[in-house]
Parts: structure tokens; sequence; C-alpha cells
């Protein structure tokens, strides 16, 4: 199965002083190695790491990453709707399950995680492995 | 039974899930026509309801893997659990150490037995409010003598649909006894779907559908129910239907198969959003359709 990677990285160009430009592309690429060592293991189908700038896309099947997309935004924006409504704080971890398929969605600093992977799949290891 | 009384058994049943689990804060129910039962009987909440709808829109989103059965959310100070039963939603605010196999196993007998008792209990009497769990299609036969007549020749066939209208015309105001007889017999009775020979009409459950390409005035059917109208109406093919919704509202739409494999054979009638909103339909509703003859159109 080929696998299709989409990187959508936008710079933003400026950097603080406190805050060089390669220790931002550093931590970047630490949560994308994260993710795909992830990636590998069995019954994971893939990710969506969105920064404020910036989303990389990594989905076994490319015809599916616009629904997985619309459907991790969708999810993040309920979960957000919802947590607000119930007073939850913060939220550290959102689990979706549907018939096939479960997503796991966790914020990290400013990059908003979105795993895909079959229902069978254990998700608290892997969020514990990204947390 | 009607829809009030699912709000009240939901109701109850709600509250009891919260006496027996003590971390559940406040309950929900979304239904499957947009209403929110509220497991403690008061007032909702502008914001809560609003994200209890936001689950709804999830839930079409989902239709692209399938559907959603189970959301958790967990926050710093509490959870939000919402999970699916009988196309129905259920929402529960818990607090942050809540039991959640406890509380899974509990919300998955209590609901779904109880929708089950409550059917069992709305199939016995009187008009019932079909769910979207229960896909059964009643037809609402308009002239009983001709339902178990056969279909000899089709000019006979002919003859008698000319013959129904003109009756239906005279006899329009006020409605036949017989018609509105074999009408309540339909809604009460669930039954597989007879052959007539007037001018069929179908009750189907909304879906909503929508997408760039999507007109508005196309809806889409399963194919077994064109084809069982054109047959019955001696037509090549049923182009376009009649929709009227309970509250009165009518259109016609262009008929279309249903495209998507998932959504047949289940009672369903896909409607563009635009459509529904025009119509103030919600999934799960249930509408009369009628297939439109060439001539009428």
């Amino acid at each position: 199965m080929p696998v299709k990677k989409k990187s959508l990285q936008v710079e933003t160009g400026e950097q603080v002083d406190w805050a060089p430009k390669a220790e931002v592309k550093e931590h970047v690429t630490d949560i994308r190695n994260l993710l795909d060592r992830i990636k590998a293991r069995e019954g994971v189908i893939g990710y969506i790491l969105r920064a404020s700038t910036s989303a990389t896309v990594d989905i076994k099947d490319p015809s599916k990453i616009i629904d997985y997309a619309v459907l991790s935004a969708s999810a993040l924006e309920s979960a957000e709707s919802l947590s607000e409504a119930f007073k939850l704080g913060a939220a550290s971890n959102i689990v979706v399950e549907g018939k096939g398929l479960k997503i796991l969605l966790l914020t990290k600093g400013e990059h908003r995680i979105s795993v895909f992977m079959e229902k069978n799949v254990d998700h608290t290891s892997i969020y514990k492995e990204l947390h | 039974m009607n829809e009030e009384m699912y709000a009240t058994a939901l109701k109850t049943a709600l509250a009891e899930i919260q006496n027996v689990c003590p971390d559940i804060n406040q309950t929900f129910v979304l239904m499957d026509n947009g209403t929110i039962v509220s497991g403690d009987g008061q007032a909702i909440d502008p914001h809560i309801e609003r994200a209890i709808n936001s689950v709804q829109s999830l839930a079409e989103k989902a239709l692209s893997v399938g559907g959603l059965d189970d959301l958790l959310i967990d926050g710093d100070e509490g959870k939000v659990y919402v999970s699916q039963f009988n196309g129905m939603y259920s929402v529960m605010a818990l607090s942050k150490h809540a039991d959640l196999p406890f509380l899974r196993t509990v919300t998955g007998i209590i609901l779904p037995t109880i929708l089950k008792v409550l059917n069992g209990i709305g199939s016995e009497t009187a008009l019932p409010t079909p769910l979207k769990s229960a896909p059964i299609v009643p037809p609402t036969p308009q002239f009983r003598p001709t339902l178990s007549e056969p279909l000899a020749k089709d000019e006979e066939v002919e003859e008698t649909v000319e013959e129904s209208e003109e009756e239906a015309e005279e006899t329009l105001p006020p409605e036949p006894l017989e018609t509105r007889e074999a009408e309540t017999e339909a809604e009460t009775e669930v039954e597989p779907p007879r052959e007539r020979i007037d001018l069929p009409s179908q009750q189907l459950i909304v879906d909503k559908f929508g997408g760039l390409m999507v007109r508005a005035d196309n809806v889409q059917i399963d194919f077994e129910i064109l084809e069982r109208w054109s047959s019955l109406l001696d037509v090549k093919e049923i182009q376009e239907v009649d929709i009227e919704t309970f509250s009165g509202k009518k259109t016609r739409c262009k008929a279309k198969v249903i495209s998507d494999q998932k959504f047949e054979g289940r009672g369903l009638i896909r409607i563009p959003e635009k459509t529904c909103e025009a119509l103030g339909l919600k999934r799960g509703e249930l509408i009369r359709v009628k297939p439109v003859l060439p001539e009428e159109r």
C-alpha cells in the first residue's frame, strides 16, 4: 500500500529571541518522528498533526484524507463545545469511536494531534507515549 | 406510543442510571429527531443544548467512517461520555474518576432494553412513533377493496387508477370512513408493503445529505420502492415524487436511486440539507412520499 504523506508547512518567518527557529522546528520534528513510530504499529491507520500555521497529514489510505480531516476537525469542535458547556476544564484527550475505527485526539503545546486507528488498538498506550 | 411517552420513559431511565452510578453529574438523551431529554427533568441550559446538538453534527461527519458509536472527553475537572444506542445518543457529564466500564455496561443494557420494551408496547397500541432503529415502512393504502385484487391486465390497472383518482377528487371532503380506517390500520400495523393499484404513497424516514454538487430538488429513494411504484403504475420509471411532511408542508422533487449502498433497504429517503431546512425536517422524521405520474407533471 503506497503511503502518501502530505506536508502543508507554512513558515511564519519571524521568530522571537527567546524561541529560536531551530528549536521550534526540532520540536515539531520530534512529534512527527514519534507519530511516525506510532503509525508503524499494527492497526494504526495514520495521523494528522495540526499547528497554528501548518498541518501534516499521514494516512495510509489517501482517499480517506478529507473524510478523516473533516471528522477530526468536527470532533475537536464538538469536544470543545461540550467541555465548555459542562465546565470540564482543558480536555487532555478525546476518544471518538466509530463503527470500524477509533480516533485519539490530544493537544500537545500548540499542536493538535489526531491519531486514527482500528478499534482493537490500545489508545491509552499511544496517549501515554504522546503525552 | 407518542414521542412524549418515549421522552418520559427515557427521563425515568436516566434518573435510575444516575442513582446507580453516583459519578454521573448530568444526563441527557439526544433523540433521533433532535429532541433533547434531560435526566433531571429541568430546563436545559442553551449552552448545553448547543453542545449536545454539536454531537449530531459530529455524527453526520462520522457517517464516512461508519457512524459514531462513542465519544469520550477527558477534561481536567471531569469527563463527558457520549454513547450511541438505537440511533440516539446518551450524553453524560461525569466526575473525573468515574468508573467508565461500569457505566458503559449499565447504559449499554438499560437504555436499549427500555427502548425495546417501549417499541413492543408501541406496536400493540395506536399511533407508534417510529424510531430510526426500526426501519419498517408501513404503506398507507387508500382503497381497501383493491388491496387483494391481483393485477391481471394493464388496461384494467389504468382504468382503476383513473377511477380511483376521480373518486378521490369527488369524495375528498369528507374523507371516506373506509379510507380513514385503512390509514389508521396502516399506521398501527407493522406489515410488509402490499400491492395496490391506486396511487401509492409510502412513509419514509428522512436522512439528510449534502455536498457541493448536490441539487436541492433531488431526493434519493430505494431502488425497490421506485421499481415497485413504476410497475404498479405501469410507467417506465418514476421521475418525480411528492413529499408531504406531517406538518403539512409539500414539495415536489426529482427521484433518484440511493447511491450509497449502506443506506439501501432501510426505508430511508435521503433529502438534501437545503430542502430539509425549507421543509423544517430533521433526520429521523417520518414523511409521506408519493410518486408523480408523468401526466401529472
